[in-house]
């Protein structure tokens, strides 16, 4: 009991709300995506006639996130090993080769590779800006 | 899938909100701008992915509405899908009356002990089979 208030105090305190009896729904809301979110991209992929069930759109925000957890510890489970403490995007990429979502992990390496490039691009860009204006 | 490398995948999802829920793990030290984005973008792929998928159990069964037990299906039929879902989903060919999966098989995440106030999946589903509707659909 004192160790769950322990944990309670802590999530307060990373979350800024105030203990109360709301907490539980707001920690509820903290660990899921917006079902908006969620639904507008379920509704996407469907064929137009279909419909999804309020169950199955609330169930696949809990499935979501227990997505993301699993991914993110796997990814960390490797930084840990390596005796790394940030978990950089080639850990992602890892982590979801290893669990089995190869076929995500290519398309992602390229966005990365991509990403990385124009944020090189932007920091030159930034650099000679800079380099201009003192001149 | 877009295979075009030059198609952007930006992701739909409040970064933010994703950040919270990576760092729910408290062994979860730091985590780079890259690794977040790409979190979010396999996010989405994964979203896109069961429901695409349970879209198509829903269509096999000649339905419209996209249901659990439809959901369910689609995550059995998908391996790595499976080992972090299926013990948390209802498997539709189980009668109600037949006890709960195991809450305690242990999984990498559920190894550590949940923050107070979470619900685990496997509670949502029994909170929602305690109410569930009268099965119309025997044909299954």
């Amino acid at each position: 009991m004192e160790e769950q208030a322990i944990v309670l105090l802590e999530m307060v305190d990373t979350f800024g709300a105030s203990a109360s009896n709301d907490d539980n729904c707001l920690k509820e809301q903290e660990r899921l995506l917006p079902i908006a979110n969620v639904g507008r991209i379920m509704k996407q992929i469907l064929p137009a006639n279909a419909k999804i069930s309020k169950e199955s759109k609330e169930t696949m925000q809990e499935c979501v996130s227990e997505f993301i957890s699993f991914v993110t510890c796997e990814a960390s489970e490797k930084c840990r090993k390596e005796r790394r403490k940030t978990v950089n995007g080639d850990d992602v990429c890892w982590a979801l080769e290893t669990l089995g979502f190869d076929d995500y992990a290519g398309p992602l390496r390229r966005y990365l590779h991509r990403y990385r490039e124009v944020e090189v691009d932007r920091a030159n860009q930034d650099k000679i800006r800079s380099i201009e204006r003192e001149e | 899938m877009a295979e075009d490398p030059n198609v952007a995948i930006r992701p739909e999802f409040p970064t933010g909100r994703v950040k919270k829920i990576m760092k729910l793990d408290k062994d979860i030290n730091k985590v780079n701008s890259e690794a977040l984005l790409l979190v979010s973008c396999s996010t989405e792929l994964f979203l896109r992915f069961l429901a695409e998928k349970s879209a198509e159990v829903t269509k096999e069964k000649n339905r419209r509405i996209v249901k659990l037990e439809h959901m369910s299906i689609a995550v059995q039929r998908h391996r790595p899908t499976g080992n972090f879902l299926l013990d948390s989903l209802p498997l539709p060919s189980q009668p109600s009356d037949r006890p709960a999966p195991d809450h305690n098989t242990s999984r990498p995440v559920a190894e550590k002990p949940v923050p107070a106030g979470t619900r685990r999946i496997d509670e949502f589903f029994n909170k929602t089979a305690s109410k569930s509707p009268i099965q119309i659909e025997n044909d299954e």
